[in-house]
């Protein structure tokens, strides 16, 4: 069974695109979760903090 | 998110996280022995509110001979376990003093733990003076100042550190002070990247 991939120049091209497009995203996700984070009490948004470290 | 600024002072409450309780742990040490510090690094964005973990906090804490060091160490080792060095000889001597990091966690555990250092270049010593009080709850911690933090973000330069920036630049956006925050970016020379991560709208 064939296991190598073979990427040509344009599929790394589209790799990087796609990571490109990933890290913009996240900043997306930054950016909508500090809005959330400034109008919410703290003892909410520390509770929610504490949850996803404790898992 | 509440928080009360002052002159080099912000004030908050929150529900602390296992990760606070160690930080203060640690600090309550160094408070305890006079030693003068500073908080760097992704702590400070966890600390108010990214949601992410850390195994390490950074600190620097200030230049102090010998004798002193050993004080805080024989002190400190009663609770927490050095992961690096043998002693405190081996500490001072091999790794602080020569520009390296000695890490402590809580006895038996390997993380979180706590990254001291001296400071040795004109970033961390600059770090150590310009620091931020944090009043959490009613517990006291010294940070680095936030215009420096998110400016040496940039430089640090993994898409973690860059997201870190993005984040303490949304929330303290209407506090910070914007032309400290540009000169810092300036002689870290990280224009490109604040263009790309801080200024550019997603």
């Amino acid at each position: 069974m064939e296991k190598l991939l073979k990427l040509t120049k344009s599929d790394l091209r589209e790799l990087e695109e796609e990571k490109k497009r990933n890290f913009e995203q996240r900043l997306q996700f930054i950016d909508a979760y500090a809005a959330w984070l400034k109008k919410t009490p703290n003892k909410v948004w520390s509770r929610q903090q504490n949850k996803l470290s404790s898992r | 998110m509440e928080l009360a600024f002052s002159k080099n002072k912000i004030s908050f409450k929150k529900e602390l996280s296992p990760l606070d309780r160690f930080v203060l742990k640690f600090v309550k040490m160094l408070k305890k022995h006079k030693i003068d510090y500073v908080i760097i690094s992704g702590y400070i964005a966890i600390l108010f509110g990214r949601s992410r973990e850390t195994e390490d906090v950074d600190f620097f804490i200030e230049e102090m001979p010998f004798s002193k060091f050993q004080e805080f160490w024989n002190d400190l080792v009663k609770e927490f376990d050095c992961l690096n060095a043998a002693d405190a000889k081996d500490a001072y001597e091999n790794y602080l003093k020569e520009k390296l990091a000695i890490r402590f966690a809580l006895k038996n555990t390997f993380i979180p733990n706590c990254e001291i250092k001296f400071p040795k270049t004109k970033y961390n010593n600059y770090s150590l003076i310009n620091k931020v009080e944090v009043l959490l709850n009613s517990n006291k911690l010294n940070t680095s100042e936030i215009e420096l933090q998110i400016a040496f973000k940039l430089k640090l330069g993994s898409e973690k550190d860059f997201e870190d920036a993005r984040h303490l630049y949304k929330v303290f956006k209407e506090h910070l002070d914007i032309d400290l925050l540009k000169s810092h970016i300036k002689e870290l020379m990280v224009q490109k990247e604040a263009e790309r991560i801080l200024w550019k709208n997603y």
